[in-house]
């Protein structure tokens, strides 16, 4: 799955992808629908998050007294909840938050998983084993007992969130990126620049790792998709983002009790999910069709 | 044999000492006197904390904290906060809801997997499998607490066809089946969908690689028929690996019960853990996360001897 990545750039002894390859790869990416619907989602929630106080009708956390669970209309376009708070401006203000916690935590895991797995599959033998028995061992734990606890004993917050769900989300970056460099350290361009004198940490950054752009990439925009998820599962549970700062998961959870009466409060948050991790999975899943379908992303 | 198992158990010596490792590591760095994550201010009574400390090992070095932490957790000596039980005894109590639920939503997703994977393989890029991969994508997609929400205004507020919270009628006690089951549908459902996608991905590929193999061709060319070719040829050699999957899904499984459970007030492990979380009662918490993680090692041991009995090149081997 990794020498297709690599391709003729990789014979030259350049270890870049030649500029055709990328091309091609653009170019298969605009025509896939799917994968264009997607970037507008994300594209939109993006614009979203950063224009959410200027998009807002209300202050999100402001009690509309006479319009305690109103039910989407005019002028609470998708209703108010048992406070009498604006759904609609509460749910854009709450794309920041999530969005920064899935992009945040996915830099932290991205990291991560490339340094486990760049520092694994390049040196191989023990290292190796010793970084993959700890690979096994966080892919092992149930994600959600273990940010419950962590977020019991540290404290439920945003750093703590983004620590925990990046903390716990590496391994299969890391495994990726270990099964690629493994299949491309015996190639002819790695002993070649080993042959000029290049350094270890030299091949690693400027030979090996351009030729996992790739597959990085998908696994990046796949683990934002992730988080966001994780984020919104934990602030449901009451152990995310605390209120009064609202969250797509916690206004799902404040529309809980009165689902009967009032479904407007936990249907549109959860639409706002669905629809943003839809959107990074739907890139995700084109990026890899565009550069390589057989990629195990 | 006893050779493969052996080794088998060996493997999983790290991976069991890793998972309550990170349950130790987090007490150990939580801001704080690891002593009050452990005992509670009424049990501590007016005894010095420096003496609680010596008498739970902490003032010695790391290795001895942890083999000490595993001690006290496993014979009972770590106590709830809220309910001065033993935190054993109340996982105890809640493992065989998670173990069910966790049973009936492996069952449901293999099910539901193996025959929408067959119909994707056996016409790929067809209708039927594009139908299946975008299905797959919104399923990934899906925050599974909100599904949950939807079935139960939909079931219980509306329709009113189906209990949305506990395990059992009021009043009522065991793990009849009889008794049970109008509880565990929507948990179920919300738990299978949320591992599905991954599984008919897996299965879709296992059984698309095993029709490109030579016994494949050597079976069609004898004249064998579709069905014979993929029940007999394709299916058994294609969803051995499927197994590894099952088990590698365990962990989102119990992850998903944490929610779950919490929706649909099922008194299982995850929701023993997160009413915990909420209530401030680390030595709960810490048990539940310690246990979950031990769930998950025995998993791959059952997967490892799954593969011993199904597959005769490793029983033989």
């Amino acid at each position: 799955m990794a020498s297709q990545l690599a391709g003729p750039a990789a014979e030259r002894g350049r270890g870049a992808v030649p500029r055709t390859r990328r091309r091609g790869a653009r170019h298969r990416f605009v025509r896939n629908p799917r994968a264009i619907a997607g970037a507008a989602i994300m594209a939109a929630f993006v614009v979203v998050a950063i224009a959410a106080p200027t998009l807002a009708p209300f202050q999100p956390d402001a009690p509309h007294l006479r319009a305690i669970l109103h039910p989407p209309a005019w002028p609470y376009l998708l209703g108010t909840d048992n406070l009498g708070r604006d759904i609609l401006s509460r749910v854009l203000v709450a794309s920041r938050v999530s969005l920064a916690i899935g992009v945040l935590s996915m830099l932290v895991s991205i990291v991560l998983g490339i340094l486990v797995g760049a520092c694994a599959g390049f040196s191989a033998g023990a290292v190796d084993a010793v970084l993959m028995r700890v690979t096994d061992v966080v892919l092992a734990v149930p994600v959600f007992f273990l940010a419950v606890a962590f977020l019991a004993l540290f404290g439920p917050s945003v750093p703590g969130l983004i620590w925990i769900i990046g903390l716990t989300a590496w391994p299969p970056t890391a495994r990726l990126v270990r099964a690629e460099f493994l299949s491309l350290r015996g190639r002819d361009f790695v002993t070649a620049a080993r042959a000029t004198g290049a350094s270890g940490g030299r091949i690693v950054v400027r030979h090996l790792l351009p030729n996992v752009v790739a597959v990085i990439v998908i696994s990046a925009t796949l683990r934002v998709g992730l988080a966001i998820l994780t984020e919104a599962g934990l602030s449901f549970l009451g152990l995310g983002v605390q209120p009064p700062q609202p969250s797509w998961g916690n206004i799902i959870a404040d529309g809980r009790e009165y689902l009967a009466t009032a479904w407007w409060v936990s249907l549109f948050p959860g639409l706002c999910v669905f629809l943003a991790v839809m959107g990074f999975n739907l890139v995700g899943d084109g990026l890899r069709d565009a550069f390589d379908p057989r990629l195990q992303v | 044999m006893g050779a493969y198992l052996a080794r088998r158990v060996l493997v999983l010596v790290p991976l069991l000492f890793g998972v309550t490792a990170i349950t130790f590591a987090l007490l150990v760095l939580a801001p704080g006197n690891p002593v009050d994550f452990l005992i509670s201010p009424e049990e501590r009574g007016f005894t010095d904390v420096s003496v609680l400390r010596h008498q739970l090992g902490l003032d010695r070095p790391l290795p001895v904290q942890y083999v000490s932490m595993m001690a006290e957790l496993t014979t009972g000596r770590l106590r709830s906060f809220s309910d001065r039980r033993p935190t054993i005894q109340l996982v105890g109590e809640a493992l065989p809801t998670t173990l069910i639920l966790t049973a009936t939503s492996l069952a449901a997703t293999v099910a539901l997997a193996i025959p929408i994977a067959v119909v994707s393989a056996v016409r790929p890029y067809s209708g039927i499998d594009h139908a299946a991969t975008l299905f797959s994508l919104l399923g990934i997609s899906l925050p599974t607490f909100w599904l949950a929400l939807g079935l139960i205004y939909i079931f219980t507020e509306r329709l009113g066809v189906l209990p949305a919270s506990g395990l059992r009628p009021v009043g009522s006690a065991g793990y009849a089946p009889a008794v049970i089951w109008p509880y565990l549908i929507m948990p179920t459902v919300v738990q299978a969908l949320s591992i599905l996608p991954v599984l008919v991905r897996y299965a879709r590929s296992s059984l698309l690689d095993a029709f490109g193999q030579d016994y494949v061709r050597v079976a069609r060319s004898k004249g064998l028929g579709e069905r014979a070719v993929l029940v007999r040829h394709v299916g058994r050699n294609s969803l051995i690996p499927v197994l590894t999957v099952v088990a590698l899904l365990l962990p989102f499984l119990l992850s998903g019960s944490v929610v779950v459970e919490t929706i649909f007030a099922l008194p299982g492990l995850g929701r023993l853990a997160v009413g915990a979380a909420l209530a401030r009662d680390y030595p709960t918490v810490l048990t539940t996360t310690t246990v979950a993680g031990v769930l998950v090692v025995l998993s791959n041991l059952g997967a490892d001897l799954g593969y011993f009995y199904l597959d005769p090149r490793v029983r033989d081997g």
